[in-house]
């Protein structure tokens, strides 16, 4: 095992040097934005694949870490890009109180109405935004501190990643996902076998909320600007659609799939399309033909490192 | 007070056109027990259906034989577009999990959103004015025009027909069975995949009637045109209680009116936000809607 860990760091950190010294500046954004798509299908992943609650509110998360990050930065602590971390953290933090706010009431809801009731809720975030001139209204947010260079905006967000994968990881293994696991399952025989159902669909949805909105942080740090139209419905889509292709319930399978679904639509850019956003044609159909041949995505609930079920 | 009455007009429309769509939504939830995401985009595609048509034949100006060709344009369309929705996506479904039908419908509707901008282009096109502009009488310095009092009696012969289709006819008498009993009801020699298939198409071709009446009072229509009315009738039908057909009319008129108040009375930014919490406290409160029936979990 220590082993296959230092083949990682090494390989990450070349990954690093290798895009900072031979590759432009359009790529460099690329694996940024694929590693907090990655961050984003992972919180996803944990509440829709582990839990089995269909959450069609991320992008509300995603939008209360970015602008709670970005606000903190610029208005309170002096444009200092080194304290970006702990603003995500602190931006992370809001985006789960929200979430154990909305999952106080919601989980007497079961399903479809879930799915509803989040997206109801990232709704009311970006319409609030949208009315709330303080932080720019509909015209967005702008000049949100950057990382100053590539390497250094690698790495954080690549630990970020990091950090994310492991912990949701070991959660998905640990007792918890086990309990997580049944109540998807089937919920009443878990409820008999003494399993806290309600309290460990409140937790679980509190992590996965945390996680959604420290990909948003990172999302505003990285571009510089956010605006409440990146945070609508499409982005939960998105983010779903990524949990989906890689699997449900497989968190290196929504590493993989944020890969592969962040790099396609780039290298069909050359299609003419008349200006429509590829993506969205794609991602669809994808969707579909996926769902009737594949329904359990790339990976199924399997991992790409476990070689042998145990 | 005329200003109430105004909101009250507009309002009735807009209850009218949301009822249309939002009887699709609880017809589809009624019998498979999904919500058909691309409901929004049956009813914009039944928009550009009636829209292409019109232009085809050089229809333009108001006449009743043009808005009677447009609307059945819109039908047919809508229906067949329903039609081949649940043939290609849903049908194979049948058997999987709940939720993947779910993505598959979240699928299906970005899919004509987006290939919509390819197919259309992305820019807003003008509707033609298939009906007068004229104001047909006054009351209290309240005008009708043309267009409200068809939008009523149109959605009111709707709403007569499908209350005749669903509870005189044998077709009718199977959508219920296979609603309320799913299993048994092929065990009764009914067809279901047929029928869930008729429901489909009557669903949206409610659906294309409240697009041709929409585009005809606000004659613009582009791809995304579906979105904020299905949104809204959408609530509108969980808010009347999913599954329930007069709940959905109720719904329908109630967000309406509720909305167009709200835009009339200042708040009109909030006009999202407020129609999904209050689908949010519906949800809490009486998760079953106004006129649903609450199911118990069995083991």
């Amino acid at each position: 095992m220590n082993k296959k860990i230092i083949i990682f760091i090494i390989s990450f950190v070349a990954t690093g040097i290798i895009c900072h010294l031979f590759l432009n500046s359009y790529i460099q954004a690329l694996v940024i934005s694929f590693m907090i798509n990655a961050i984003m299908a992972l919180s996803l992943n944990f509440i829709t694949g582990v839990a089995n609650q269909f959450s069609l509110g991320q992008a509300g998360f995603m939008a209360l870490g970015a602008y709670t990050s970005a606000v903190l930065t610029k208005q309170f602590l002096g444009d200092s890009w080194f304290l970006i971390p702990l603003t995500a953290l602190i931006g992370a933090g809001v985006s789960a109180l929200a979430g154990y706010l909305v999952s106080l009431p919601s989980f007497k809801l079961k399903g479809d109405y879930l799915a509803i009731v989040t997206m109801g809720f990232a709704e009311i975030v970006r319409v609030i935004i949208l009315n709330w001139d303080h932080v720019g209204g509909p015209r967005g947010y702008n000049a949100i501190v950057k990382w100053p260079q590539f390497l250094i905006s690698y790495s954080a967000t690549g630990l970020f990643l990091i950090l994310t994968f492991m912990v949701l990881y070991h959660l998905k293994i640990s007792w918890f996902g086990r309990n997580l696991w049944a109540l998807n399952e089937d919920e009443i025989a878990a409820e008999v076998m003494g399993a806290a159902v309600a309290k460990n669909k409140r937790t679980a949805f509190l992590i996965s909320s945390f996680f959604a909105g420290l990909g948003g942080a990172l999302y505003g740090h990285h571009l510089g600007y956010i605006s409440p139209g990146s945070f609508s419905f499409l982005m939960s889509v998105q983010i779903l659609i990524y949990a989906v292709f890689g699997g449900l319930g497989s968190m290196s399978g929504s590493v993989l799939a944020a890969f592969i679904l962040t790099a396609l639509p780039e290298i069909l850019r050359s299609l003419p399309t008349g200006g429509i956003d590829l993506r969205m044609i794609i991602f669809p159909i994808l969707l579909i033909v996926m769902m009737i041949l594949r329904p359990q995505g790339l990976l199924g609930r399997k991992e790409l490192f476990e070689s042998k079920q145990k | 007070m005329q200003e109430f009455l105004q909101h009250t007009l507009n309002g009735l429309s807009f209850g009218s056109v949301y009822a249309l769509v939002a009887l699709g939504y609880t017809m589809v939830y009624g019998i498979l027990a999904m919500i058909n995401f691309a409901h929004s985009d049956i009813y914009m595609m039944g928009a550009f259906g009636a829209f292409y048509v019109i232009r085809f034949f050089n229809m333009g100006d108001p006449s009743p034989l043009h808005f009677t060709i447009g609307l059945l344009a819109s039908m047919i369309f809508a229906g067949f577009i329903g039609f081949c929705v649940e043939k290609f996506a849903y049908k194979p479904l049948r058997k999987s999990d709940k939720m993947n039908v779910l993505i598959t419908a979240i699928g299906v509707s970005i899919l004509f959103e987006f290939g919509g901008q390819i197919v259309f282009g992305a820019d807003p096109k003008s509707f033609p004015q298939l009906l007068s502009n004229e104001v047909v009488f006054t009351f209290s310095d309240i005008s009708f025009q043309m267009v409200d009092i068809m939008i009523y009696v149109v959605t009111f012969i709707s709403l007569i027909g499908l209350s005749y289709l669903i509870n005189k006819t044998q077709t009718g008498r199977a959508m219920r069975a296979v609603s309320s009993r799913p299993d048994i009801a092929p065990l009764m020699g009914i067809n279901s995949n047929k029928i869930i298939s008729t429901t489909f198409v009557v669903g949206s071709v409610l659906a294309g009637i409240a697009a041709v009446l929409v585009a005809i009072k606000y004659p613009k229509i582009d791809p995304m045109m579906g979105v904020k009315i299905g949104t809204s009738s959408f609530v509108a039908a969980v808010f009347g209680g999913i599954g329930s057909l007069p709940g959905a009319v109720i719904g329908g008129y109630i967000l309406g009116l509720g909305e167009y108040y709200l835009v009339g009375y200042g708040a009109s930014t909030y006009k999202e936000a407020l129609s999904f919490s209050l689908l949010i406290l519906v949800l809490l409160l009486k998760p079953a809607g106004l006129m649903g029936t609450k199911t118990k979990e069995k083991i």
